[in-house]
């Protein structure tokens, strides 16, 4: 299978998956925690992200070897695919979120009344289609995926600039700061790019300026999730939190909405298709991880796996988000923190060949 | 063949032995006996009484093969290899000269086959620019190729696929500017295919295909000599098949389709805009009947205020659901024009009228169907015909998102666009991707994408297919 990747899909990963990812129920929970003082946390979680996201992507300037091969290289296979199942599990635990997120969206704004749980189902079946395909397929679609976001989330924020008012957000800091805190730390797994990069190593040739390039990206993609959560804040002010969906209520207010009706809607679609992909992400990287694990390139099976412990999951936390959300940002930044803030540097002390 | 003449006939004649195979004996001024064997109707006969009966008058009883060759006045004259390969080129349309005394049989190319004349193609008619088609006889096809290119770099190379009809499919390409190996893999997957009888060169598009059961084609056709030449300078292969005007090129991008002839003729702001608006409708052909649906089933905000009251106002009173309304509507649409193709002209003006009258107005008026659904359908199937040769697959899109949204809703409708995207993205016609130059990204052949540069900025070849002759224009600028 053809698991090469250009350095150019990365950026378009790291900018386009990474904002739509956090543009979903993240804006609204990051309200509820931390009021109109939602920007540093974020900034905080972004900043430190980014920061691995540069490790990473220097260590690619240092060798051309895959992180597996390191990992064989210096600690023997076992170790190698101990790690790898670790990291595959990860990745398997991160999609938790994101996939009921997308099963909310789905049942809050493509339709008028609340539909059956299984209506959202066939995001299952295309989870296992996109799990079984290649690296190449995941840059592929990033190059398609990055003009819809960057078209979707411009004409989001434009569409919602004259309903915001920005004093929303003064006095900064007015909330309390451990709830401030609270968020930095919970928000942690949202963060966790980092582990993508690990799997992209050794996959795409590295040039001169890449890491700068790559470490750009995700932190312009982190500015963009930015600017709309605190465009979103500036909208509803203390009233955000109880938008379930920044999507689908930053732009009620745009003046033509009346007139042509729900345009923004159709965006929304338009930009689901972006969070489809990030989503499915995390399964093709699941995939990717297990078939080093195994040495087999059974894909079919570890996405079909993957999909139905994804599946027993959301039908567990059927209409209980609330639980699934509280449980995460309990303990998800405890992973978290081990595979996207700890691993990544720590794969700077393995040896090395060109 | 060193048996006498009239052995030479019975033995020819043992093997074709269909009436239509003639034998034309003459004789010269010295008595010298000939016999020309040739297939009724496809040769022409004049040539043969100017080209080999009239010189051949001249020649005497002891005159070899030589002076008989000098004698003859054919441009296409060649020796029979063999007695198989005289059978083969009887068949194929020329005359064998045998002659008494000799051991040589000559083949003399004296093909005229009935075929129309050189007419502008139906699905590619433009307003500026050439208006030259295709036609279905090889040769004239190949002389429209010559025609534009003079250059000594075009390579024809004809094989026969058939194993009745041998139909010749020429392998065209411009040596140097063609991918190396690119025509050899082509051949080999055309002499890969044994079929009875290739009747049209979408049996050939069928046979190179890497993917025949797929929905998205993986070549482009065209009618135009002037496109297809331009499509070989960029570095493709064309096949031009006897017997059919569509023209065959590889390798393929879904862009392709998006662009005509046109385009390059007019300024490059008005070819974007035009691009533009061919996608534009495309993706409303295919994606409207399903968002309407999807709209009065699942999400009535989808449609603007004032637009839902006239809705509610047409639909009130309709006995179907309107996935089902709609459904019917492309039904009847699809039978409608399924019809109107495959009936004369005269019946298919009959029925233009009963349908759009008959079953559009009137079935408006008696509640069957609405009159949005109506004009969605309508409006869908003029969109989808702004790009003609992507109907087939953008109707059954159409056909499959419809159902879709009818049961899903747009949830569905999203998930199916991006389950042909993921599709779609690792897709290749012979290692092009094909949605070059967007997935993957390359930004140089964007120039020539849906958005236009004028001419003179087209400097390269397009990356993607690899040639090795890049540049294919030289300025200043």
């Amino acid at each position: 299978m053809n698991e090469k990747i250009s350095v150019r899909q990365i950026c378009f990963i790291l900018f386009a998956y990474n904002a739509a990812t956090k543009m979903l129920l993240f804006p609204t929970f990051a309200a509820e925690a931390a009021g109109n003082a939602l920007i540093f946390p974020i900034l905080f979680d972004l900043a430190v992200q980014t920061a691995v996201v540069w490790s990473v992507a220097y260590l690619s300037s240092r060798t051309d070897k895959t992180l597996f091969a390191l990992l064989e290289d210096n600690l023997g296979k076992v170790a190698a695919r101990v790690i790898y199942a670790l990291l595959g599990l990860w990745f398997l635990l991160s999609a938790v979120v994101p996939v009921n997120e997308q099963q909310l969206l789905v049942h809050d704004a493509f339709y008028d009344t609340m539909p059956s749980l299984w209506i959202f189902m066939p995001f299952f079946v295309f989870a296992v289609y996109a799990g079984v395909k290649s690296l190449t397929n995941v840059g592929r679609c990033a190059d398609l995926c990055f003009p819809i976001f960057l078209f979707c989330t411009l004409s989001f924020m434009v569409m919602a600039v004259e309903g915001a008012d920005f004093t929303a957000l003064l006095p900064v800091l007015k909330g309390p700061f451990n709830k401030v805190a609270g968020l930095g730390v919970s928000s942690l797994y949202r963060f966790s790019e980092s582990t993508f990069l690990l799997i992209f190593m050794g996959h795409y040739k590295y040039g001169k300026g890449d890491a700068a390039k790559m470490t750009l990206s995700y932190a312009a993609g982190g500015i963009a999730a930015v600017a709309f959560i605190t465009l979103f804040y500036c909208v509803y002010g203390p009233l955000a939190p109880t938008r379930s969906f920044a999507l689908s209520s930053i732009s009620v207010f745009f003046p033509s909405i009346s007139y042509v009706g729900r345009i923004d809607l159709y965006l929304l679609y338009a930009f689901d298709i972006v969070a489809l992909f990030a989503t499915v992400l995390n399964i093709q990287a699941f995939v990717h991880c297990m078939c080093k694990v195994f040495s087999r390139d059974c894909r079919i099976i570890y996405s079909l796996a993957a999909c139905a412990a994804l599946i027993a999951v959301t039908f567990a936390v059927n209409n209980n988000f609330i639980t699934l959300q509280k449980a995460a940002a309990g303990w998800f930044w405890i992973p978290a923190l081990a595979f996207a803030y700890i691993l990544p540097p720590l794969a700077w002390i393995l040896r090395r060949k060109r | 063949m060193n048996n006498s003449l009239e052995e030479k006939i019975a033995r020819v004649k043992g093997e074709l032995t269909s009436e239509d195979i003639l034998v034309f004996r003459f004789s010269s001024l010295s008595g010298r006996n000939f016999a020309c064997v040739y297939t009724d109707g496809i040769v022409d006969k004049n040539m043969i009484g100017e080209l080999i009966v009239k010189p051949l008058r001249e020649v005497k009883a002891e005159d070899g093969a030589d002076r008989i060759k000098k004698l003859l006045a054919a441009p296409e004259l060649k020796d029979g290899k063999d007695f198989a390969d005289v059978i083969e080129r009887i068949s194929d349309g020329d005359a064998a000269l045998f002659a008494e005394g000799a051991e040589e049989v000559f083949i003399l190319g004296v093909k005229s086959p009935p075929g129309r004349a050189v007419a502008e193609p139906p699905t590619q008619v433009t307003v500026k620019g050439p208006r030259e088609g295709f036609t279905e006889d090889i040769k004239v096809n190949l002389g429209l190729v010559r025609k534009r290119v003079k250059s000594p770099a075009l390579q024809v190379k004809t094989i026969t696929c058939g194993k009745q009809s041998r139909t010749a499919v020429a392998i065209c390409y411009l040596e140097g500017i063609c991918k190396k190996g690119l025509p050899e893999k082509i051949e080999k997957q055309l002499k890969a295919n044994e079929i009875d009888i290739l009747a049209d060169s979408s049996y050939a598009a069928g046979f190179i295909s890497q993917r025949p059961r797929s929905l998205f084609k993986r070549n482009a056709t065209c009618e135009k000599p002037d496109i297809f030449c331009a499509k070989l300078c960029e570095g493709r292969v064309g096949l031009i098949c006897d017997g059919s005007p569509i023209a065959i090129t590889v390798p393929y991008m879904l862009v392709e389709d998006f662009q005509t002839a046109e385009d390059y003729y007019s300024v490059s702001y008005r070819a974007t805009i035009l691009r533009v608006l061919r996608f534009a409708a495309v993706l409303l052909g295919i994606l409207l009947p399903a968002f309407y649906v999807c709209a009065q089933l699942f999400k009535i905000q989808l449609i603007p205020a004032k637009l839902l009251f006239k809705i509610a106002s047409s639909v009130a009173g309709i006995p179907l659901s309107p996935s089902v309304e709609i459904f019917f509507a492309l039904f009847v649409l699809e039978v409608l024009n399924e019809a109107s193709i495959r009936m004369p002209k005269y019946v298919g003006l009959a029925l233009s009228v009963v349908g759009a009258l008959v079953l559009g107005d009137t079935a408006v008026k008696a509640g069957i169907i609405s009159t949005p659904a109506v004009i969605i359908i309508a409006f869908s199937a003029i969109c989808l015909y702004t790009v003609p040769d992507l109907v087939e697959t953008s109707a059954t899109l159409r056909l499959m998102f419809l159902i879709i949204a009818g049961s899903v809703g747009a949830f569905g409708v999203i998930l199916a666009i991006a389950f042909i995207m993921s599709y779609l993205v690792t897709e290749q016609s012979y290692g092009v991707p094909l949605l070059s130059p967007y997935a993957p990204v390359i930004a140089k052949d964007m120039r020539d994408a849906i958005y236009k540069y004028d001419t003179g900025a087209l400097k390269t070849r397009p990356k993607a297919l690899k040639s090795p002759n890049k540049v294919r224009l030289k300025n200043k600028r």
